[in-house]
């Protein structure tokens, strides 16, 4: 049995359905990608799995436990953990803070009441501090990071949550080569350890992460495999002929 | 029978003035979603006003109807312009200003007019009663009846048929597009501001023949109007209409089976219900979010 | 056709001679234990009054000053800290209130009634014996826990209702301004039982253990100065703890806050109840300073203006709260009867400049001095999020889809 499976998953607004009876499978320490074209439902997909949007049909299997009709945080709290288009941090909150909030190993309010804070960094925040390079900003308030930054410090949040399923919305949006080359070093390392779900329309970042590709059109699976066999596929030529194959999807 | 008529007629006459009441205050949360709580201030401002200028002009009853709605549309103009307008992207800093305002507005009036009640008198005309299906009706009741029907028919000509109602709707969709289109949105504002005002001081005259007039009566209005908006749902006038019917006929109806203070608490307890289940209202469309 | 990599890179990479985690404290946490110290200092201040002061009326009005402060501390725990616009405050304070009133009514009942026991009211409205949720009001311990949990649990209740379901900004304060008046109005219909329109009046003095409360004396002064304080440090306790770190994230952005695997409703609810039942403590000491309870402690106008206090004051503060309602208090408290119409007319302009200018009150003009003598951290300016705006100008909640 797959790490995470998606079984005829469907989600409907107003009639309009964005994910069109999809399944998939993914295997614990797996790294794959999300490919498709604007609308294809990936972005759907992502918020189906981590609870953000209620599918209209189908199931969602986590390490063999039905999470379909779970709240956000009950899932959240299994190891699944999601990085945002836009880059969502707390803005009113310090590095510092933002990443006090993302260690949530004790969740519930009874322990939280009791856990003061303090200047002192565990040793995991400590080192994805200094890889996603936060150091010397952790006093200063997340409102007043530099686009860049901001990603980096989501990322951190990320690492530092430590979850056992990572989605991963368009991480290297905005990012220049070299903050690009760093994340896939970052993406290469969690290989293994973390399964990570990644939706990427920099086939240049995809082509250096990914092993097995899906490929989405109108809410469907339309192909999965390597990144040959994908770019191969006659189906995937069609749904994408107009726009010049995948690479310009 | 005459007891379900009549009953049936309170409900209605109670629907008819919550509706008067809630009909500006739809206008202004519905379109620019300011909580204005400064709203029951307005109703005794044109209570006030209609007092004034029948004590101290002599003025008939229907002329005092038309100037006030234009002296409080006055008013409103001048909190939106002065306060209200700074105030759009922190919907609920509105609730606390307005507040303020109200407190103003209540204090002003308790100082220049005095603290004591004050009555306004019902129109000859209107202060018979009239026999229908067996029942006396007072005439002002139904009077009130027949402006409030005619007042959301204007409202509605005003927001669906003219230039001003399109501008109004396409600021309240998207307001930075309706400006890009070159809307003045925020002369739009200040007029929707003013007009629902104005219809809340049109309120406060209307009833101010049947209420006792102090400084201090629109606190109950506005919470009144509030349900009334809530349970219609923001920005349906037609919802406004119907829950106000809803509203009136139950609080009618449990003040017959029980009395005028527990009515009021259980209707209330069920708009909290409502709220919680249908936080958009109970008519307005589904509307993706 | 997946195949899965060993787990070779243990991440983050083990490193042995990483350097020790940030120890010297930073300056912003140095700030933070300067917090601390202002509170204590507040407490200790407010503890000495009696010192200097030996005014039994003077006591009495600032001890009723005290007391609004801490229910205007209680507003800024929902309020400020978690983004909870709770403008039925009133139900807390009425409840505390009716609570310790019912005991203090029926102390004085067998002196005005004889043995039978019945408060005054119930005989005058043909009740025969006493209702059986008025027997445990015998008890001085039963009344005061009852004034505590009783608005816990009707907090915990209403919050369960609201937040489990996702209400958020408006239709929070819409739903806490009807059970205002629900409560209200019940209070006043069940004259039997509550006394209507006048309440309950004419109250004895608490006494425990043997000491008797005289609200017009110090030992009465230094009872609310000792809640206040004690409240505003467990406050402090809570705001400083993660909890309120995760109540502030909420504020911040409460969606995300669920991906981080924090139940968002049950914090929700924490601060709701917390803040009712420091509420309720605020109610008992205010009836036992006017020495009664009265349905206007339930009114829109008291719970309003319990939002200005602390919106003066700097609603994102307890301290600050809580020294707000103390100020405008104390100036509406000192001004002559004549001159009270005209100090309201203020006060409401006064409210409506801090709302436009001065969203966190008279506290962020401490902190823009200290941030200014380069000290204290910036505060967060207190904007609501998005997602507590009314849906009327349904534009800017769109979900992303891909």
């Amino acid at each position: 049995m797959a790490y995470l499976e998606l079984h005829d998953l469907e989600v409907s607004f107003d009639g309009f359905k964005a994910v069109n009876g999809l399944s998939m499978a993914v295997e614990r320490g797996e790294l794959r990608c999300l490919l498709g074209a604007n609308g294809a439902g990936k972005s759907t997909t992502m918020d189906l799995i981590c609870g953000r949007t209620q599918p209209t049909g189908g199931r969602i299997v986590l390490d063999g436990a039905d999470i379909t009709h779970e709240p956000e945080y009950v899932r959240a709290r299994r190891g699944v953990g999601r990085k945002f288009q836009v880059p969502s941090v707390f803005k009113e909150l310090t590095v510092r803070e933002n990443l006090e909030v993302a260690r949530s190993h004790r969740p519930t309010p009874w322990k939280t009441m009791r856990l003061f804070p303090s200047a002192r960094l565990d040793e995991r925040t400590q080192k994805v501090i200094e890889i996603v390079g936060l150091e010397d900003v952790l006093g200063t308030k997340a409102a007043y990071l530099s686009h860049g930054q901001t990603q980096w410090l989501e990322l951190a949040m990320l690492l530092v949550q430590n979850s056992a399923l990572i989605l991963m919305d368009e991480p290297t949006a905005g990012m220049t080569i070299q903050e690009t080359r760093k994340t896939s070093e970052i993406f290469n390392r969690l290989r293994g350890q973390h399964t990570v779900i990644v939706v990427e329309h920099d086939m240049g970042f995809v082509r250096e992460i990914a092993e097995t590709i899906t490929v989405m059109h109108q809410g469907k699976l339309l192909s999965e495999g390597s990144i040959a066999h994908v770019e191969s596929d006659p189906k995937v030529m069609e749904a994408y002929l107009g726009s010049g194959g995948i690479s310009h999807a | 029978m005459d007891i379900v008529l009549g009953q049936l007629f309170t409900g209605l006459s109670i629907g008819s003035i919550l509706l008067l009441v809630a009909l500006g205050l739809a206008i202004i949360y519905g379109s620019m979603g300011v909580i204005n709580l400064a709203h029951g201030e307005f109703v005794m401002l044109g209570a006030y006003s209609t007092w004034l200028l029948q004590s101290a002009f002599g003025l008939p009853f229907l002329a005092c109807l038309v100037l006030v709605f234009f002296m409080v549309a006055f008013a409103g103009w001048v909190v939106e312009r002065g306060v209200v307008r700074f105030l759009y992207y922190r919907p609920l800093d509105t609730i606390l200003a307005t507040w303020g305002i109200g407190i103003i507005l209540q204090q002003a009036v308790r100082l220049s007019a005095g603290a004591e009640l004050r009555y306004v008198q019902t129109p000859e005309a209107l202060a018979g009663s009239i026999d229908l299906l067996g029942i006396a009706i007072p005439s002002y009741r139904l009077f009130i009846l027949a402006v409030t029907a005619g007042l959301l028919l204007l409202t509605w000509f005003l927001v669906q048929h003219t230039e001003f109602g399109m501008k109004l709707r396409a600021v309240t969709q998207n307001r930075e597009m309706a400006s890009c289109y070159g809307i003045n949105s925020s002369r739009v504002f200040s007029l929707t501001f003013a007009f629902g005002s104005g219809l809340a001081g049109l309120a406060g005259a209307l009833v101010a023949p049947i209420k006792s007039v102090a400084p201090d009566m629109g606190t109950n209005f506005v919470v009144d109007a509030f349900m009334v908006v809530v349970v219609g749902g923001v920005g349906s006038l037609l919802g406004t209409v119907a829950s106000s019917g809803i509203l009136g006929g139950s609080t009618a109806g449990l003040a017959f089976l029980l009395n005028d203070t527990l009515a009021k608490a259980l209707v209330f307890l069920a708009v909290v219900v409502l709220i919680r289940f249908r936080p958009r209202g109970l008519f307005v469309d589904r509307v993706r979010r | 056709m997946s195949r899965i990599k060993s787990p070779s890179h243990a991440w983050p990479p083990a490193n042995s001679s990483a350097p020790p985690a940030a120890a010297r404290p930073s300056l912003p946490q140095r700030a933070s234990y300067v917090q601390i110290l202002v509170y204590l200092a507040f407490c200790l201040l407010i503890l000495a009054v009696p010192l200097v002061i030996d005014d039994a009326f003077l006591l009495n009005k600032y001890a009723r000053y005290l007391a609004l402060g801490l229910a205007a501390a209680a507003l800024s725990l929902s309020w400020g800290y978690s983004g909870i616009l709770n403008l039925g405050q009133g139900v807390s304070f009425g409840l505390g209130a009716y609570a310790i009133a019912m005991h203090l009514k029926l102390k004085t009942s067998p002196v005005h009634t004889g043995a039978a026991g019945l408060p005054d009211f119930m005989v005058w409205n043909n009740v025969q014996t006493l209702p059986w949720f008025w027997e445990p009001f015998h008890s001085t311990l039963f009344a005061i826990l009852a004034g505590m949990l009783l608005p816990v649990i009707v907090a915990s209740l209403l919050g369960w209702f609201m937040f489990r379901a996702r209400i958020v900004g408006v239709y929070v304060a819409i739903i806490t301004l009807a059970m205002l008046v629900v409560t209200n109005l019940l209070f006043i219909d069940q004259q039997r039982y509550t006394g209507g329109f006048n309440g309950l009046t004419d109250l004895a003095w608490l006494e425990i253990g043997g000491v008797e409360f005289d609200p017009y004396s110090p030992t009465f002064y230094y009872l609310t100065a000792g809640c206040l304080s004690v409240c505003l440090l467990l406050g402090l306790a809570l705001t400083r703890s993660k909890a309120g770190l995760i109540l502030r994230a909420i504020r911040n952005d409460v969606d995300r806050v669920r991906f981080f695997g924090y139940d968002v409703a049950a914090y929700q609810i924490l601060a709701f109840a917390v803040s009712a039942g420091m509420a309720g403590v605020a109610g008992m000491l205010y009836a036992m300073v006017l020495e009664f309870a009265s349905p206007t402690f339930m009114g829109v106008p008291l719970s309003l203006s319990m939002v200005i206090w602390a919106a003066v004051g700097g609603r994102g503060s307890l301290l600050g709260a809580t020294i707000g309602a103390i100020l405008v208090n104390f100036m509406q408290g000192s001004l002559s009867e004549t001159f009270l119409d005209t100090w309201q007319l203020i006060l409401g302009a006064l409210f409506i400049l801090v709302v436009l200018f001065l969203p966190n009150g008279l506290a962020s003009l401490i902190d823009m001095a200290g941030e200014r003598l380069g000290r204290a951290p910036p505060r967060a300016r207190t904007e609501e999020p998005a997602a507590a705006a009314p849906r009327a100008m349904g534009t800017f909640n769109t979900k992303q889809r891909g």
